[in-house]
Order: C-alpha cells, then structure tokens, then sequence
C-alpha cells in the first residue's frame, strides 16, 4: 500500500502486527493484542515492526496460547475505554461483574495445561512482558508451592538441593516455626 | 516399560517471579521456600527481591496483636499474639513487670511502661528486637491514648524498621475540662509544647455545652481506643457519642468532628482505600461502615459506604450478646469484631472471616503489621 493512502487505510495497516514464532510461523494479530506485550509495544513505538515481529524464545504453540489470552483481555480493556487500547488496573475495576466472572471463567481454562507449558507460558510472558499473564501463571504455580514443605517443593520441581547441611541447619534452627 | 518422563525444570529465570506471588500474610510461606536450594535462597534474600516484594503486595501484613482496655476493665494480661502460625512474639512485660500496649503502627509496638524506674515509655520493633525509651509528657492527664508513628521523610511505609519516629500523646486535662496533645520526636528527644482547645473552637465549644446540657458537669474523656493515622492528621475519640479530634501535625492544631449518627458502644475510626477517613460499628447485627467525602459544597460529610449482614459469616453473630467493633488494621482493610466465641477479623471488600483470638475483654485492638521475610 502506498504511504499516501488515506487516512482509513492508514489506520487499518497500523492496526495489524504479523508476529512469527521460533518455528517461523507467522500470526497476524492486532495492534491492541500485540501492545498487551510491553516488549513489542516499545517496538512498535520504535517503528521496528515492519516485516513481521521475530519472536526467537517462542514457539507457534505458546504463542498461540499467548495471542489467546491477549484478545481475550484486549477486548476487556477496549470495551471499558472505548478507543484506548492500554490495559490497566484502573480500567478494570470499572469493568461490570458479569464481564469480570467471564473473565475469571476464561483465566481458569487458560491455566488447565501442563506443568511444561505453564513454565513456557511463564517464559514468554516474562520475555514479552506481559504483566497479567506473568501474574496468573505465576500465582498459579506459587500456589502449588504454598503450605509444601521444602522436600515436596523440591520434588515436585525436580530440584536438587545444593544447600549445606549447615546451611540448612542455621536456617531451620532460626525459624524452626515454619517447619513444624 | 519406560518409566515416566521427569517433572520438567523450573527454570531459575523465572522463580523469582514465582516467589513474588507468594502471599505475605504466612510468613513460612517463603521460609519454606528459603530452604528448597540455593538459588531459592540467594533469591529471596537478596534486598531487590524483597523491596520488589513489598512493593508488589502493597500493604504490610497482619503479624499479630496486642490489645487494651478501658480503664475499668484493668490492662490485659501481658501477652503479644501471633495471627499467623508464626509463634507469639515476647512481651516486654513478660517479666512480670506492668506494662501497658498503646499502640502498634509502622513496624513498632508503643508500650506504656508502668513500673519501669528507667523508662516511662518503650517504643519497640518486634522484628529487630531495637527498643527506644522515652520519657513521660509534663502533662497533668487523666486519661490518655498515644500513637507511635514512622517519621522518615518520604517513607512508603512498607518497610520502616529503625529510622527516626514520633510518639504523639493525647488526653483529657486532670484540672481542667480540655483535650490536650503534645508530640516526641525520636530527632530531638524531647516532648513539644502542648497544644489543647482554646475559645476560637466553636466545634468544642458546643460539644462541652451539649455535654454540660445533659448533666450538671462534664468533662471531655478521651477514649483510650487506637488512633487512625491519615497523612499529617491522627484521629483520637472522646467518649460522648464518639466525637472524633483530629490532631494535624504539620499545623500543630487540634479539631473536632462529629461521628455518624450511631447509638451503640463499640466503634472503630479507620482509613478507607481512597484514603479517606471511615468509622465502623454494628447495628442490628450488621457491620456498618462510613467515609468521610468532601460534598459538592466543598464540606465534609460522612457517607454510608457498606452493609454487611454479620447473621450468616459470624457463628456468634446470634448469640446472647452482640458482637462489637473493636478495631481496624489499615492498608489490609480489616475489621476487628468482639463476640462470645472470640476475636475476629473481617475483610472489608470480600466478607472474609477469621477467628484470631480467643473471648476476652477486647476493647481496642493493635493491630502489628509488618513484612516478615528471610534475611
């Protein structure tokens, strides 16, 4: 398209960002989904979006995923503040209940995956910034840590413990509370 | 046949982000976390985590509390409880001596020392075990209340262990029937000179001839109940239909406010989400709650804000006596409610009710809040 189109050609084209994943698979979303992402919103700013948006840390899998939670959450923030297309906090609790409950309803789905592919959706979120989706992925496996002790933690993560055993016995005898 | 894959790694990149989400409100949450390996541990200790943290949460959590009666009802017994299933914290009166709990605000405890030759005032932080004295106020009371509070410049408030406090002091005049307030600072170690109501208060003036109306002489008790903090201004209450007195302490000036129209015994001021001043009691078996707006007149007026059916969240909320408010803890919007079966707590936005305590004689409730995390 020429750069002399009008003005309404002109906004259509800005709207729409192509994102490729590291399997070089190409998804075409809005500027209003992709801009949920911190990380491509400064590229956008940037001007640095021309030809698609390589995204090398993300697989077409996850960010399908992703591109999923971001429509569904652009349009929570769209229809509250009508042309503005941020997302934030404030704009949400002016959000009616029924909308918030469908949206409580569709972060519920969104987190029934793997623990796999909650870490890679705990990756991507962090890589693109996306703060909503970081905190639920996160909570979700904070959640999972809460009330464990430090042996099920350990293998329900598959961690080894590297600390001392006199490490471990300072701790435990400065806060031998939190683990009785 | 193969065995089954291993659960997949979490990867270290993002385990801080994880640990952020951990609610503060049980410590061990994150001392359990603290002993799972050393990345773990590196983490949660590190100070930009944890400023991180506390930004994150927002508001410090409820650790514990103290409480303090009337004057008839005699002191409590010296006894610091714990609200999370961390143990009760010691009690500087433990050693037998009197003491007296004034107040719990910023990561401090403010307690009356009683029988102590060497100091008349002990302001206490529970998490670093540093304790300042202080002297007594030349002020002649008859009945008193004091609050403890952070002085550093700029301060969020999340995190205000050592740096310089104030202690401000109000009561009722023993000679005379007026309110009085004077200020310590911890930079200057010594009392300001007192501040009480003169004639230019028509507020107070009225409030003493409402109260000389009623009866052949009257004096202004001060309650001995917790005082609410908002910016530079902290509320204290007098007994008669609990009208508030604002002392600012950037004017160094006292006023009167009126409470909302009540007619029961136990009350709690608080501080709302906007910042606001609020006022909470129950009625009819219903918590109810006021803040204080600015009108479209430019006045202030006090505004209904919830209604919360006590009937069907608290077990004793039908029993022979009815619960009372007994205090609030700001920041974590909880109310304080004594019943027959114990202390409880109320969340404000989601109705959400936990027994902390068992039944006493509860008047004023200190609500400690700080963050408690690994170091």
């Amino acid at each position: 398209m020429a750069s002399a189109g009008s003005g309404d050609e002109k906004a259509a084209a800005a709207a729409m960002i192509t994102l490729i994943s590291s399997d070089n698979e190409k998804f075409e979303v809005t500027e209003a989904t992709a801009t949920l992402s911190q990380t491509i919103r400064h590229m956008i700013e940037d001007g640095c979006t021309d030809g698609g948006v390589p995204l090398p840390n993300v697989t077409s899998k996850i960010l399908a995923r992703v591109i999923e939670y971001c429509k569904k959450h652009a349009t929570a923030a769209a229809g509250e503040e009508g042309s503005s297309s941020s997302f934030s906090d404030a704009a949400f609790l002016e959000v009616d209940r029924a909308f918030l409950e469908e949206l409580e309803e569709f972060d519920d789905a969104f987190l029934e995956v793997d623990r796999a592919t909650l870490f890679d959706l705990i990756l991507a979120a962090n890589y693109l910034d996306i703060k909503g989706l970081l905190n639920l992925t996160c909570q979700k496996v904070a959640d999972s840590v809460k009330g464990k002790t430090p042996e099920q933690i350990r293998e329900m993560y598959n961690i080894v413990n590297d600390l001392t055993p006199e490490e471990e016995a300072e701790i435990r005898r400065e806060t031998q509370w939190a683990f009785e | 046949m193969a065995p089954p894959p291993p659960p997949p790694e979490l990867m270290e990149e993002i385990v801080g982000e994880i640990l952020l989400c951990l609610p503060p409100d049980e410590p061990e949450h994150l001392f359990r976390a603290a002993l799972v390996c050393k990345p773990w541990l590196r983490i949660l200790c590190d100070p930009v985590f944890r400023r991180r943290y506390r930004v994150f949460h927002g508001a410090p959590p409820l650790l514990g509390i103290l409480h303090k009666r009337q004057v008839v009802e005699g002191d409590p017994p010296a006894r610091f409880a714990s609200t999370t299933s961390m143990p009760e914290f010691p009690h500087p009166g433990s050693d037998g001596r009197r003491t007296r709990p004034l107040d719990c605000r910023h990561g401090r405890v403010l307690i009356h020392m009683l029988e102590d030759e060497s100091v008349d005032y002990l302001v206490w932080d529970p998490i670093t075990g540093v304790k300042h004295g202080l002297p007594e106020p030349d002020i002649e009371w008859l009945i008193y209340s004091a609050a403890v509070l952070c002085a550093a410049d700029g301060c969020d408030h999340l995190d205000c262990h050592g740096g310089p406090f104030r202690v401000v002091f109000m009561g009722t005049f023993e000679y005379e029937d007026n309110i009085v307030a004077s200020v310590y600072s911890s930079e200057t170690g010594v009392w300001s000179a007192q501040v009480s109501f003169d004639n230019s208060c028509e507020a107070f003036a009225k409030h003493m001839r409402d109260g000389c109306a009623e009866r052949s002489w009257y004096t202004p008790y001060l309650l001995p109940s917790r005082a609410t903090l908002i910016g530079d201004e902290i509320y204290f209450t007098i007994r008669r239909q609990h009208t508030i007195v604002k002392y600012d302490l950037s004017r160094n000036c006292l006023s009167i406010i009126n409470s909302p129209p009540h007619n029961v015994y136990g009350i709690a001021l608080m501080v709302m989400e906007d910042s606001s001043l609020g006022f909470a009691c129950i009625q009819d078996s219903s918590l109810c709650t006021w803040s204080r707006k600015v009108n479209s007149e430019g006045g202030t007026e006090w505004v209904q804000f919830k209604v919360i059916k006590l009937e069907s969240i608290i077990p004793a909320a039908t029993s022979s006596s009815e619960p009372f408010v007994v205090g609030s803890a700001e920041g974590v919007g909880i109310i304080f409610i004594s019943t027959d079966d114990g202390l409880f707590t109320i969340k404000l936005n989601s109705g959400q009710v936990k027994k902390v305590d068992k039944p006493d004689v509860y008047f004023s409730v200190l609500p400690y809040m700080s963050f408690y995390t690994p170091d």
